[in-house]
């Protein structure tokens, strides 16, 4: 498609710092709300209708918050900094309160993954004191459920997805390590199922198609990795993406699982389709690395936003391939 | 019709006896001798008996006043007059008890008015004649008692009566006495027992009212047409004589053609016989006769109302409110054809000018539509609005035409009455609004009426010059009172123009929103010729919907039908629909220029780089269908649009962008503060457009921004500015990355930046960094178009954070040269002179260090912190600083731009730049470092234009860093200047006055100007000073051209602030006028080369600058001499 270069349908400005972490929240069409965690603490809540920001948290104590999501059921603001802490927060009627937290123990940059088991019950998978460890408890008792090392030097664990397979096993997690590879772990036998070297480089994001149960992970270079799962729960590397220029913050699949969406150290987010990993649209706006992109989970499909924190201290938001949304 | 004033009753005789005894003499006498005299004095005999008393004498009394009027023959005019005055007191204060009294007075008084050969006739008489006897009459009529008046409406009587009225009528017709028209007028009034004075009168009963009427309606014809006549007829009678005369109009039409007397059957009075062809006479009012009775009337109707709706006293006006109250009260059944007219003339009344005139009209529409609901038959209430909307229909089928035809005052009149059937018809309009045709009529006729008349070319050619753009932080009146007055073809009248949007603003009030909305939406996309009205009537209909403009009346059949419709939602929907179509890319960019300069063409280079569409476009759709017109209409690709952009094009683009940036303003105004959920959208299209560089659109983009802060509760525009920076910010910044679609993107940045204060600093900090970086990107497009941007940037840095130091430096040169006005004092002089001399030597240097140090000023605290905290770190810079430091890196490369303009521009940037950047020195001078060889070239080799900005500039820099410029200047730039001077002098005196049209006298004029302030502001030292000096020194030549003159006197001028001794004495060298005798002897005579020259081409100015700078020349004697 020789179509020319999209722009963004608006950005936001002001979040005052490198933007490290986007989480969108649009279940309630009357207000939109797009989460941001920026490199100087503050959590913002932007409202997608009056593109304004309509709360800002500070926590952290000022440090960069690495990652941000909230508990659908409960409505709840959970983020993680790099204080060693993951704090829960309550923003309902206008508060701003934290009420939990959890140390982590972690000095690396690694996200948090979260997981509902049933309304009101999470998993949280999140880096440990050790750079290898991954922990896993249950909120909101914070009761451990496990700690997952790996037995061969794999180094720091860099990124994780964790999820509840169709099959009927327990809850999976695939986490990317330091030293390119990644590790499928059973949760509740504690093992790894499967091992693959994906990148020469550290694995720095990770992405995972419930549905296809085939995820994709970007490296520090140039290509994009993806895999699948096979009915044994063994990965199976498949095809490769090269891309113009080195390094991936963050990879993200949209809902319907048509799109994929990377962000690049190259201030550019790439959009592909994601069954064929076809390079589809380089977006470009933004005037440094591009370090958080995340579809919306609209209701309607035509309204569904993809939006990309930049370390320029701005969130772009696009609107792109929405048109034949329904068709296909 | 006031009674005579009485005298005090104590007086007055009370015995019936006594006065008959006083006045019978009197009686006798006049009866035997009728003479003015003695009716006099019966007359004021009469006037000390009291009332009581008279009316037992009154038929005595009566007798020889009669006698007089029936003796026969011809009699004195005068003496009737008084007859008549004296009957008249008497029945001012008695009754008339006996018919035969009444019947008699009557002919005989008839008989006085009228000719002696045709009784319906008035004979030739005196003015003051006719107007005692009419008022006599009218006293016979009220002094009627109640049971013998109605004996004067027996059939037997018509004849009589019929004379008296033919008389009557006759008189207020030819009379040319306005009072006794009017008093035949009241007459007539009376006969017909409708009169309205204040006296008490005779209440008929029903079956009487019938009588009556029935008796009158042979008069009807007969008085319908006259009084016509006379309300019809001359336009300069009194407005009293066509008040009346409506009065018994529809006093006549009301009794006789009364629905209550209509419907019941007439009984059949069996006449008595001998009636004769009296009974011919008899009207019978039966069902045919009322109806085609009712058709005449209706014809005379119509013609009263076109006379009077419009007519210029307001009486006349009121008194057909009256008139339509009246019979639309009595005969509504009766005159069912002349319901319609009847409802037309309240109708038009509802909008009059005059609020006694509106509260009547008000008063009968309600009592008109409160008759019909109070009818239980609701089939009647029906046919009213019936009425009301058919109406409604012939009107709106004509009023294109009446648009087109009609004259200013009629138009006027035309649109009040569309407006009261409007405001009548209330929430029914919806209904009538429904049918396409009448919506489609009345649309058009709108748009036809609404056409602007767009030739004026000077719209096209005023310009916005950044100059007044600095002044327009002023206030919103000045914006108000700016907005161009429209001009219409087929109008002028601004009262018509403010009827029309009233009858938008109560069509948008009443009908359906969404409907409206979507016609003319249709009508504006349409045809170009009717978009700007359609865009007129949108704003007024959304105005109107919000209820503003629009009074709701009671009398409107509002309660049939539920209220209101227009919910905040609809509207905002309705708003963001419009709103969305006027900035629309094809409504919205429209060329306002003609592409004439070049500077345009620049612009055109901008917009020529491929047009890409985006994938992001909230409605892609619609850009692709677009994108062809755009390319043609809007983005004037030289090719297809040069020749159709004719001044009338632009001047129309013009006109419909005002009137869609006022249409923004109304639907701010509209929605209030809900409105500030649409700036985001809103905002940056009105930024763009104010800073437009025509002076209509900016002017009216402003006047918007003004409307919109207000109607979103901002304060001021830098507060609406200021909090809506981001949406703003959002707008610029992502234009600015597609400036081939978006070349306006850097005017919204120049609007903000001049709006707005330093708070706006922070957010629009990133901005610029994309505006500089776009400028990198493209420096030879660009450039023009960004210059502006940094221009505004650098003029707002430069008002945000005044720079301390200019002016602490200013204050020390006002100090200084205050302080050498003082007069100088010798003694002092060769004081300081020793103390100067001793320590050049040495001598006393400790003591005097602190004197010295003063006029140092210490340095600036911060950077000492700054250098004590991190000796080896750079301290970050404040960002309005290192902003500054970015645009002067811009400015290093744009200074040797090939375009003039840009150069010229890049010139007043740097200059701010200078400034802004004094208050730190040590960024300052590399800055100034790095820009000097561009800035030479300036200097010494431009356009003159050119070389006297950067002289400008030279000297600003000049300000702050002098040490670092002043060596510079003398070793590049003074020798070249001064060596080109001196070889251009001797041309330019020989030249002749084709020489000013040259570039180099054009370079020579440039340079001189700038030198003078150049000099002073260096501080240069004295060999530079010299250097100047004597390179402008051939200058004073009086063969020079007079400006090279005046500049070169200027150059001397600010020399001689600097050194005025120095150059005293240099010119005193050139022509001293006179000579110089020393104060003491002991001191050597003073000896100057100029002394006792005789005068020469020099002498001229050289005299001028001595008188002007060293004040007298006797005073310079106290001047030191060397």
């Amino acid at each position: 498609m020789s179509s020319p270069a999209p722009t963004p349908v608006y950005t936001l400005r002001g979040a005052g710092g490198p933007l490290n972490t986007l989480h969108f929240s649009c279940h309630d069409a009357d207000t939109p709300l797009l989460y941001s965690g920026s490199g100087k603490g503050l959590i913002h809540v932007w409202n997608l209708n009056t593109r304004r920001a309509k709360k800002i948290v500070k926590g952290h104590s000022g440090n960069s918050i690495i990652w941000v999501s909230t508990l659908q059921s409960t409505d709840a603001l959970i983020s993680q900094g790099r204080d060693m802490l993951v704090c829960l927060w309550d923003l309902s009627e206008g508060r701003s309160e934290m009420v939990d937290s959890v140390w982590t123990g972690s000095v690396g940059f690694c996200q948090c993954s979260m997981l509902e088991m049933s309304p009101g019950n999470h998993l949280l998978a999140f880096p440990g004191e050790q750079t290898e460890e991954i922990k896993i408890i249950q909120l909101p008792s914070k009761t451990p459920v496990c700690t997952l090392v790996p037995d061969a030097k794999v180094g720091m664990v860099m990124c994780m997805k964790l999820w509840q397979p169709d099959s009927g096993l327990g809850p999976l997690l695939v986490a990317g390590y330091e030293d390119g590879s990644l590790l499928l772990w059973d949760v509740t036998q504690r093992s790894v199922l499967s091992q693959a070297k994906a990148h020469p480089e550290p694995v720095m994001c990770l992405t995972f198609d419930l549905k296809r149960l085939r995820g994709i992970s970007g490296s520090s270079e140039k290509n994009l990795s993806s895999w699948v799962l096979d009915g044994q729960n063994n990965l199976q590397l498949q095809d490769n993406v090269t891309l113009v220029n080195p390094g991936i913050s963050q990879l993200c699949i949209r809902g319907d699982g048509k799109l994929l969406a990377s962000a690049g150290w190259d201030h550019r987010v790439r959009v592909f389709g994601w069954k064929r990993l076809k390079p589809l649209a380089v977006l470009q706006y933004h005037t440094d690395m591009v370090q958080s992109v995340a579809f919306s989970d609209h209701q309607d499909p035509r309204q569904r936003l993809l939006a990309a924190g930049s370390k320029d201290q701005r969130i772009s938001l696009w609107s792109i391939y929405n048109e034949g949304a329904e068709t296909g | 019709m006031s009674p005579a004033v009485m005298p005090p009753t104590m007086t007055q005789i009370s015995d019936p006896k006594i006065a008959f005894a006083y006045l019978r003499p009197a009686c006798v006498l006049l009866t035997q001798q009728p003479t003015v005299a003695n009716v006099e004095t019966l007359s004021t005999q009469l006037k000390e008996v009291n009332d009581a008393t008279l009316q037992q004498l009154q038929d005595y009394v009566l007798f020889p006043l009669r006698f007089v009027l029936k003796v026969p023959g011809p009699k004195k005019e005068k003496l009737v007059q008084t007859v008549a005055e004296t009957i008249s007191y008497v029945l001012e204060n008695t009754c008339v008890q006996n018919w035969d009294t009444l019947h008699d007075l009557f002919s005989e008084l008839c008989l006085c008015l009228c000719s002696p050969t045709d009784p319906g006739k008035p004979a030739d008489l005196s003015e003051e004649l006719q107007s005692a006897v009419l008022r006599c009459l009218e006293t016979l009529l009220h002094a009627a008692y109640g049971d013998i008046v109605f004996r004067l409406f027996e059939p037997v009587m018509l004849p009589g009566l019929g004379a008296a009225v033919s008389l009557l009528l006759a008189l207020a017709q030819k009379s040319k006495s306005r009072e006794i028209q009017v008093s035949a007028l009241k007459c007539i009034q009376s006969l017909a027992l409708q009169c309205d004075c204040k006296q008490d009168h005779i209440v008929p009963s029903s079956e009487e009212r019938r009588v009556v009427g029935s008796f009158m309606a042979s008069f009807l014809p007969g008085i319908t047409v006259a009084v016509t006549k006379i309300i019809t007829g001359d336009l300069r009678q009194g407005h009293t004589v066509t008040v009346r005369a409506i009065k018994v109009w529809s006093t006549t039409v009301g009794l006789v053609m009364e629905d209550a007397q209509l419907q019941a059957p007439e009984p059949q009075k069996t006449h008595p016989s001998g009636l004769g062809r009296i009974a011919q006479l008899v009207v019978h009012r039966t069902q045919e006769w009322a109806k085609s009775t009712a058709g005449k009337l209706c014809v005379l109707l119509k013609k009263i109302i076109a006379c009077t709706s419009a007519h210029q006293h307001w009486r006349v006006r009121l008194e057909m409110v009256e008139l339509g109250d009246h019979l639309l009260d009595r005969c509504s059944q009766s005159l069912k054809e002349c319901v319609g007219p009847l409802l037309e003339a309240l109708v038009g009344a509802v909008n009059d000018e005059e609020p006694r005139v509106r509260e009547r009209c008000e008063v009968a529409l309600s009592a008109v539509s409160q008759r019909n609901q109070s009818d239980d038959k609701s089939s009647r209430a029906q046919t009213f609005t019936d009425v009301l909307s058919e109406n409604l229909h012939s009107m709106a089928t004509s009023l294109p035409r009446l648009m087109r035809t009609s004259d200013d005052q009629k138009k006027l009149f035309i649109l009040k009455v569309f407006l009261g059937y409007l405001k009548l018809l209330g929430p029914l309009v919806s209904m009538v609004l429904n049918s396409a045709t009448h919506l489609d009529r009345i649309s058009k006729a709108l748009m036809q009426v609404l056409e602007l008349d767009v030739m004026d070319v000077r719209i096209v050619e005023e310009r916005t010059y950044t100059a007044t753009m600095e002044t327009t932080a002023g206030s919103h009146d000045s914006y108000t009172a700016h907005r161009q007055r429209k001009h219409f073809l087929y109008f002028t009248d601004e009262k018509i123009f403010s009827v029309l949007m009233e009858i938008c603003q109560t069509l948008g009030y009443y009908g359906n929103l969404y409907l409206l909305t979507d016609h003319f939406l249709d009508l504006y996309q349409q045809s170009s010729s009717y978009r700007k009205q359609a865009a007129m009537v949108l704003s007024e209909i959304v105005r109107g919907a919000a209820g503003i403009g629009v009074v709701t009346q009671g009398q409107g059949l509002e309660s049939q039908v539920q209220g209101h419709p227009t919910t905040p939602e609809d509207l905002r929907e309705a708003v963001v629909l419009v709103m969305e179509e006027f900035t629309s890319l094809k409504n919205w960019h429209l060329i306002t220029v003609s592409e004439d300069t070049d500077r345009d063409r620049q612009d055109q280079q901008l917009l020529s780089p491929p047009r890409l569409l985006s994938i992001s476009s909230t409605d892609v759709s619609n850009t692709n269908t677009n994108c062809l017109q755009v390319i043609s209409s809007s983005f004037n690709s030289p090719s297809t649009s040069a020749p159709s952009s004719t001044i009338h094009q632009l001047n129309s683009n013009i006109w419909q962008l005002c009137i869609q940036l006022e249409g923004i303003a109304c639907f701010a105004q509209a929605l209030g503060r809900d409105f500030r959920s649409l700036l985001m959208t809103s905002l940056y299209p009105v930024l763009e457009k104010a800073g437009e560089e025509t002076l209509l659109v900016s002017q009216a983009a402003l006047g918007s921004m003004w409307d919109i802060s207000k109607a979103c509760g901002y304060s001021s525009l830098k507060e609406l500015i200021n909090e809506n920076s981001d949406y703003l910010l959002n707008d610029i910044s992502l234009n600015l990355q597609r400036l081939s679609q978006h070349p306006q993107a850097p005017r919204v940045l120049t609007v903000m930046l001049t709006h707005s204060d330093c708070s706006l600093l922070p957010l629009v900090g990133d901005i610029i960094q994309d505006v500089l970086m776009a400028l990198d990107l493209s420096y030879d497009q660009t450039a023009a178009l960004f210059c502006s941007v940094l221009h505004a940037l650098m003029k707002a840095l430069a008002r945000w954070f005044p720079s301390n130091r200019s002016k602490t430096r200013e204050s020390a040169r006002t100090k200084q040269s205050s302080s050498r006005e003082e007069i100088l004092d010798i003694r002092q002089f060769m004081l300081d002179y020793n103390k100067q001399k001793e320590l050049a030597e040495g001598i006393g240097i400790e003591e005097d260090v602190t004197i010295e140090d003063l006029e140092v000023p210490p340095p600036t605290e911060c950077e000492d912190i700054d250098d004590t905290v991190s000796p080896d770190v750079k301290p970050e810079l404040p960002l309005h600083l290192s902003i500054t430091k970015d645009v002067m890196e811009r400015c290093i490369h744009l200074l040797s731009d090939p375009s003039l303009r840009v150069r010229l521009k890049v010139l007043d940037v740097l200059e701010l730049c200078v400034s802004v950047l004094s208050e730190k020195e040590n960024e300052l001078l590399p800055m100034a470092h790095r820009c000097w060889p561009p800035f030479l070239q300036r200097l010494i080799a431009d356009d003159p234009l050119a070389v006297l900005r950067a002289f400008r500039v030279l000297c600003t820099l000049g300000e702050t860093c002098g040490d670092f410029l002043r060596m510079r200047v003398s070793k590049e730039v003074l020798p070249k200047l001064s060596s080109s001077l001196v070889r251009q002098a001797p041309i330019s005196a020989k030249a002749g006055p084709v020489y000013s049209h040259t570039l180099a006298y054009k370079l020579q004029l440039a340079v001189l100007q700038g030198l003078g302030s150049l000099c002073q502001r260096l501080d240069l030292g004295e060999g530079d000073l010299n250097v100047v000096g004597e390179a402008c020194l051939p200058y004073l030549s009086c063969r020079q051209p007079i400006r090279l003159q005046e500049a070169s006197l200027s150059v001397f001028r600010h020399l001689i602030q600097v050194d005025p001794d120095t150059f005293w004495f240099t010119l005193n060298e050139l022509h001293c006028p006179s000579s110089y005798t020393p104060p003491h002897p002991d001191l050597q005579p003073v000896r100057l080369s100029g002394m006792g020259r005789p005068r020469d081409e020099f002498s001229g100015n050289v005299l001028k600058l001595l008188q002007e700078e060293f004040g007298s020349v006797s005073e310079t004697i106290n001047q030191p001499g060397s």
